[in-house]
């Protein structure tokens, strides 16, 4: 079977925050449930499992609510309408998210990134190996809470001396794993093989570019309702 | 054998992972914050929680800047946070390495404003007056703040204000004290 | 063949500090294989990461002389072609991996060296077959075991293709049976491959016919002491737990049935039933690896677990962790993650204000432990900035003072001189016998502790037991 064809996660970054900005100027309810239905089929083009789907726009469903009523509580102006735009924005910005985060595996993502649009390997490869410690940093945060419960302490969010610990965590893992990536041979800003290659035909930069000005066309010239 | 070029005065390796994992580390605190301002979000109260919380979600980019002290690491920092946020919690989306980007650049325009020399109280006061601007005015067009009524507005502004100054502020201030007496970080 | 030189180095951590290494001078022969010895906090790492040119970039201050990697300043070559020739291994496994798969881990140093694309699916093959990890290749470095992952790491210096093979404690999460491969199969590289290997560890089991030369390190120094390889054919005594009968049968604090417990797909512990008694200090052992700072953990409800937990004959699933840390403390394998105060006094204060033993641990007793264990003149210090050794008795007596029913130790001991070591222990059984508590403690080091422990037990094949001689009873 040949493999899918899919968007270039670098280009899908540059479409994710080209429109995204915009979004943030635009005035259409039209355009806001245009984005987020193209993004949706787009995810179910990527086969996004559609139970993960359901539960990603159930999730946010409060939050566009909560947006949509406040405009009609405490707006100016055509209060319907401005409910309506930034009630339906918070789908367009959580699918053009989703777009990227449910199609493409973070490693994925930033080497394209890297091999396209020049992200220098230091960040690409200090991400990643700091996202392979996720595990055990969800476990030592627990550890830091129990060693001052043991104490008869709790920390709370908006106390220094959590995000001391937290610091002092970091500083020594952080420097662990540096020097064990230096001594792997990493040598920051040098060259170095990449093994990666993913396919960027020219026709998706051509894409990225239409949708774009597609959309500061229809957004700002057409400005649909 | 070539050997290294030290003037390159560029991220290093150390750095880069240093602040991924504190920015993990916040992803799991804001996990926790996420219930509070939820509750509150689902409700026409949800300016009120965004500008109530915006303080938290904001602390890593000026304590970024004061661990590492040096031009760019406030928006990096933040920049570092908002993608960890999207990528290993995928929350909030598109907009989160927007705001990311420009709560970053409010946070940075204050330590600029003194020259990249204050890293103490009068960089964190600048620091926390440039995000409460730049984030207010980014929400002006993206949350739609331009069409709520001027009460709500002068209310969410210092409501605003009051969380960035203690969260990205006092808090960020108290952390560079403890920090400093334990003598870690030169 | 890369030739490692070190001379007339001093070093020292910060400006403050007396040097660590003062006019240091030494030479690591080509081709041979070689012990350090030391305990733990001695300067093993220290040398290690001046050797692989690490230091001064990630720490500390060269102040005099250099380390020479064919005569040339090995800090100053660029990582990629330093690597090529001395390459280090590390203690913690789990943090030395930048990628997630042993495949992708490969690729990513042979990346780095910047061997030609085409070349490192080779390579790749090569190194995996030779260390027969050859199943291994898309596994996820999380799931593997210690000395799995040290295999993996060794595979990564190979592929590299270093001539110089720096070990630092490699075997500290490796079990017995690992460790032992290991060490074949370095040999192996040596005898065949012609490789440079210098392993430090804290014991000397196993390099028997296996070590050309044997060093002892102890800072601060100015040599490496060579050591007769005589040492390395004395068995370290056998040290038993001598248990009593009577104190097993004492009322149970915390106990145990059906706890099950994994890493990761690996079982640790399967369906176990136990009990620890009140009064009672005692002793837990079992191969590196084999779960037992798991089992710790799952006793403090920090780590999943099947089965039941009771506390005085109740089962404490539902009990809140807040309340559960009063009952169940853990001194912690590393120091760091215990101390919740910034200074020597603020730490010990802080226990003697949440004390759950407030009429045993007056100010005077406080006084005088804190004089027997040393801690007294570093009152002003910041716990961070200790050494290893006084964190240890930082961390065991304000655990001690807070006083929980029961304790767990994990380690407690690592970096202790004899006479620490001693103090320490009789500073425990006291408290464990006055206030009736309960403390079990793992710890590797079993000279001078073994005498003070009621019981033994041992977690071997996912079972856990109690050993001596108290079965014949």
């Amino acid at each position: 079977m040949k493999a899918k064809q899919k968007i270039n996660p670098a280009v899908l970054s540059i479409i994710m925050l080209g429109i995204g900005l915009q979004i943030a100027f635009s005035q259409s309810v039209i355009l806001n449930l245009i984005v987020t239905l193209v993004s949706l089929a787009y995810l179910i083009y990527c086969r996004v499992s559609l139970k993960v789907l359901f539960f990603t726009l159930l999730v946010a469903l409060p939050l566009a609510f909560g947006s949509w009523w406040s405009f009609l509580v405490f707006g100016t102006g055509d209060r319907l309408h401005n409910a309506w735009i930034y009630g339906t924005r918070v789908y367009s910005y959580l699918t053009l998210g989703a777009a990227i985060t449910l199609t493409v595996p973070v490693k994925e993502l930033l080497l394209s990134l890297s091999l396209h649009l020049k992200l220098s390997p230091t960040f690409v490869y200090g991400l990643l190996a700091a996202f392979n410690l996720f595990e055990r940093i969800r476990f030592q945060f627990k550890h830091i809470q129990y060693s001052a419960q043991m104490r008869g302490k709790t920390y709370y969010p908006w106390q220094p001396a959590l995000y001391l610990r937290i610091i002092i965590v970091a500083l020594n893992w952080s420097g662990d794993l540096a020097e064990a990536m230096t001594s792997q041979g990493f040598s920051e800003g040098y060259e170095r093989t990449m093994t990666f290659n993913d396919r960027l035909p020219f026709w998706q930069w051509v894409l990225c570019l239409t949708l774009i000005l597609a959309y500061f066309w229809a957004a700002f010239i057409l400005r649909p309702w | 054998m070539q050997t290294v070029d030290r003037n390159k005065k560029s991220w290093s390796l150390r750095d880069v992972i240093f602040l991924a994992i504190i920015a993990i580390f916040f992803g799991i605190i804001y996990q926790v914050w996420s219930y509070a301002y939820y509750g509150l979000a689902a409700t026409p109260l949800k300016p009120y929680a965004n500008d109530l919380t915006l303080g938290v979600w904001i602390m890593a980019g000026p304590l970024a800047g004061i661990l590492l002290q040096k031009a760019g690491a406030t928006v990096v920092g933040e920049l570092l946070a908002a993608a960890v946020e999207m990528l290993l919690f995928s929350s909030w989306g598109a907009s989160t390495l927007l705001s990311g980007f420009i709560q970053g650049i409010g946070n940075e325009l204050g330590f600029a404003a003194t020259g990249y020399k204050n890293w103490g109280r009068t960089g964190l006061l600048l620091s926390t007056i440039g995000a409460t601007i730049i984030t207010f005015i980014w929400d002006w067009f993206q949350s739609g703040y331009s069409e709520y009524n001027f009460g709500l507005l002068a209310t969410l502004l210092i409501i605003r204000f009051i969380s960035i100054g203690f969260f990205a502020g006092i808090l960020v201030y108290w952390i560079k004290q403890l920090v400093e007496k334990t003598g870690l970080i030169k | 063949m890369a030739q490692l030189e070190i001379t007339d180095l001093n070093f020292t951590y910060s400006n403050q500090q007396a040097l660590l290494f003062n006019n240091f001078n030494f030479s690591l022969k080509a081709g041979s294989f070689n012990l350090l010895v030391g305990p733990s906090g001695s300067g093993k790492s220290t040398l290690f990461k001046l050797m692989s040119g690490l230091y001064p970039q990630y720490g500390g201050q060269k102040t005099n002389g250099a380390v020479l990697l064919n005569g040339q300043d090995v800090s100053e070559v660029v990582p990629f072609e330093r690597a090529r020739h001395i390459a280090l291994l590390f203690q913690n496994p789990s943090r030395q991996f930048a990628m997630q798969t042993v495949e992708e881990q490969l690729i990513f140093a042979l990346e780095n060296l910047r061997i030609p694309i085409q070349e490192i699916p080779r390579r790749i093959t090569a190194v995996l077959t030779q260390l027969k990890l050859a199943s291994f290749r898309k596994r996820k470095l999380l799931t593997l075991s210690g000395g799995e992952q040290q295999r993996v790491a060794l595979a990564t210096v190979l592929a590299m293709d270093s001539d110089i093979i720096l070990l630092d404690e490699p075997f500290a999460n490796v079990d017995n049976a690992n460790r032992t491969a290991l060490l074949h199969e370095l040999k192996l590289l040596q005898q065949q491959q012609h490789k440079t290997i210098m392993i430090s560890d804290h014991e000397t089991t196993g390099y028997i016919d296996r070590a050309d030369h044997v060093y002892q390190l102890k800072t601060p120094t100015s040599s490496l002491k060579e050591l007769s390889l005589n040492i390395l054919k004395a068995q370290p005594p056998k040290t038993f737990v001598h248990t009593d009968p009577a104190i097993i049968k004492r009322n149970d604090k915390l106990s145990w049935k059906k706890l099950s417990l994994a890493a990761g797909k690996k079982q640790l512990l399967v369906k176990n039933n136990f009990s620890l008694q009140e009064g009672t200090l005692g002793l837990l052992s079992g191969d590196n690896g084999v779960g037992k700072s798991t089992l710790f953990a799952a006793l403090c409800h920090q780590k999943r677990y099947t089965g039941t937990v009771y506390y005085q004959g109740k089962a404490s699933e539902k009990v809140r962790l807040r309340k559960w840390a009063k009952i169940v403390a853990n001194v912690f394998q590393n120091s760091t993650d215990q101390f919740v105060k910034i200074h020597v006094n603020e730490e010990i204060q802080l226990s003697q204000k949440n004390s759950l033993h407030p009429e045993y641990w007056n100010p005077s007793r406080i006084k005088n432990a804190t004089e027997k264990l040393q801690l007294l003149q570093l009152k002003e210090q910041v716990c961070y900035q200790l050494s290893g050794g006084q964190q240890k008795k930082l961390q065991v007596l304000s655990i001690l003072i807070m006083s929980q029913p029961i304790m767990l130790l994990d380690e407690p001991f690592a970096g202790l001189d004899p006479q620490s070591l001693h103090e320490i222990l009789l500073l425990i059984k006291e408290t464990v016998t006055a206030l009736h508590l309960s403390v079990l403690v793992i710890s590797h080091q079993r000279i001078g502790v073994t005498s003070f422990m009621d019981y033994e037990v041992h977690l071997e094949n996912k079972i856990l037991q109690l050993t001596g001689d108290h079965n014949e009873s």
